[in-house]
């Protein structure tokens, strides 16, 4: 009698030591950061007053200073530039005080046609909902805001209820810091004085379909549909330099958008890459760039730029995103540790198709 | 008393008459060392029986090859047969050496208990020949000792080939191409063409400059 009872008097802690893992486990897994990290269900009933405000800009000539104000706590974190908006025509980007330092972005169906991802973009990862009505700048105008599943607000739209204009706009980081604002002052409606001497012009013409990304992909190309839960391929055009193809996608969430340029080839290792404005990418030839991966560059205004090789490919990321979300699609690109040993068996199997 | 020598291989093969039969498994009855000698032998047989495919086992092969090595001067081929013109089967009977699992007391054969070491003692292979094989076994019962017993031991020592092979041949596929140009970003053209699609001011200076000139389409290959 007393053998049968032992062993079910030894047992029984072990069950409960059992039980308790697996409660911690779960209570672990639902305060866990990523609880968020999933689309958020929701009315959208905000997404008419955007598309409204898309179409507005199509259709409505104007001429403002669009502020633009990085995280706080950075350096420099205000740009002012000057915008001039012409229906058909486009609109031209101008640095205040340096007018003749200006960009012109045309209008065209590439560009419409991108809005119009983006927009579903952002109904797609968030729940769009209309916040009401609120002043902003002494006009009045309809907030929307954009929430993520846990709740917490991603992004804030203004939008004007007398010229459906979008007046300002501000993505919050994870913390709920604003990230970037944008605010439209100073608005003067008509057809403002149009730059000269302009740079830009249109997107790159060749915009790539699904089989031709998919073609890329089979010759080594990394072109992922997703770079993160919310970082969607939206757009992928590509252009020839030196004869040799540079992609450029494009991925969003709606509310930030992160470009990626790809080229065949590795950095010169007697080339710096340090750029005018202080910034320093990666190291040269690949050299140090492990330890930089993971960082990158800019920040005052809410942008960012990295540049790394790996795999024989050259990438260049530029984002206007907050600094987290920047910072999961670098890292969700190819490695640049491509020095090591086992890299390099790993790109040799891949090159004889075993991965 | 002597041991049984070769009447243990005809004991185990029933070659023994009636009268020899007896005497040997009194004997063995009484001697542990051709006891186990002989249980050793079953054992070969059986297994020796058990090969029915028309190729023998490269394991079993590689034990023919060395047990044909034994009976001659070193650097004779695998496929040469062993001396004095006999087969396997013709070798003298392993009762003629030390029992395969030692003597207590480790001592050599020729000194075990009650088996003098006189020169006349009837011996059917020269002490030489008997000696070799003992050692090769006691080297291999050494190692048996040091490793575990593993019976995949030969496909883990294939697999081990093939991953080898593999790593190898993927580090040298995985090297730089001698044909990977060399390419400098042109970061102002990507960033206008970012501006262009986010419609913001570009996050590095757009206008071209010195920087950029010189190698502005710059490409070489190394």
């Amino acid at each position: 009698m007393n053998a049968e009872g032992h062993p079910s008097a030894r047992s029984t802690p072990v069950i409960l030591l059992v039980v308790a893992l697996l409660c911690a486990l779960l209570l672990t897994a639902a305060a866990c950061p990523g609880a968020a990290a999933v689309p958020a269900e929701g009315s959208d009933n905000g997404m008419p007053v955007l598309r409204s405000a898309a179409a507005a800009e199509d259709e409505v000539a104007y001429s403002a200073v669009r502020e633009m104000t990085g995280p706080e706590g950075a350096q420099d974190r205000e740009v002012r530039v000057r915008v001039v908006n012409r229906p058909g025509e486009g609109m031209a980007l101008a640095p205040v005080g340096d007018e003749e330092s200006a960009l012109v972005v045309r209008s065209s169906s590439a560009l419409e046609s991108l809005d119009e991802r983006l927009l579903s973009m952002l109904q797609d990862t968030y729940s769009v909902m209309d916040a009401g009505v609120a002043d902003l700048g002494g006009r009045e105008t309809r907030v929307v805001e954009a929430e993520r599943a846990d709740g917490t607000v991603a992004g804030r739209f203004w939008v004007d209820t007398g010229t459906g204009l979008l007046l300002g706009r501000t993505v919050y980081g994870a913390p709920g810091e604003p990230a970037l604002s944008v605010r439209l002052t100073g608005l003067v409606l008509g057809e403002g004085p149009w730059p000269d001497g302009e740079t830009g012009d249109l997107p790159w013409g060749d915009a790539l379909t699904g089989a031709e990304r998919a073609d890329l992909r089979g010759r080594g190309w990394h072109l992922p549909e997703y770079l993160a839960w919310n970082l969607r391929l939206v757009d992928a055009r590509s252009t020839r330099h030196a004869e040799r193809r540079v992609v450029h996608a494009v991925y969003s969430d709606g509310l930030s958008q992160v470009s990626v340029f790809t080229q065949r080839g590795k950095l010169d290792a007697e080339h710096s890459p340090t750029l005018r404005n202080g910034y320093v990418g990666t190291g040269t030839g690949g050299g140090g760039v492990t330890t930089q991966h993971d960082t990158i560059f800019g920040g005052d205004t809410g942008q960012y730029q990295s540049m790394w090789q790996a795999d024989g490919f050259v990438y260049t990321v530029l984002a206007d995103a907050p600094a987290g979300l920047a910072s999961s699609a670098v890292t969700a690109l190819p490695d640049p540790g491509g020095s090591g040993f086992w890299a390099r068996v790993r790109r040799g199997l891949a090159r004889l198709g075993f991965l | 008393m002597g041991h049984l020598g070769e009447r243990l291989s005809a004991l185990v093969d029933g070659e023994l008459g009636p009268a020899e039969h007896e005497s040997a498994l009194i004997h063995l009855a009484k001697c542990e060392p051709c006891r186990f000698e002989a249980d050793m032998m079953r054992r070969l047989k059986r297994r020796l029986n058990g090969l029915c495919e028309p190729e023998p086992d490269t394991d079993f092969m590689g034990r023919l090859t060395s047990l044909s090595q034994d009976h001659g001067p070193a650097g004779r081929g695998p496929s040469d047969p062993p001396s004095g013109g006999a087969g396997f089967g013709a070798r003298p009977p392993l009762g003629s050496s030390r029992p395969l699992g030692g003597l207590s007391g480790g001592g050599h054969p020729a000194a075990a208990p009650g088996v003098p070491p006189t020169p006349g003692d009837a011996a059917p292979t020269r002490p030489g020949r008997a000696e070799r094989p003992d050692r090769r076994r006691f080297g291999g019962d050494r190692l048996a000792h040091l490793f575990p017993a593993f019976p995949g031991g030969r496909y883990a020592v294939a697999g081990l080939a093939v991953a080898t092979a593999l790593i190898g041949s993927a580090f040298v596929a995985g090297g730089d191409s001698e044909e990977t140009p060399v390419v400098e970003p042109r970061l102002s053209d990507y960033a206008v063409e970012h501006a262009v699609t986010s419609r913001h001011m570009p996050v590095v200076d757009a206008s071209p400059t010195a920087a950029d000139a010189p190698h502005g389409s710059s490409e070489a290959t190394r």
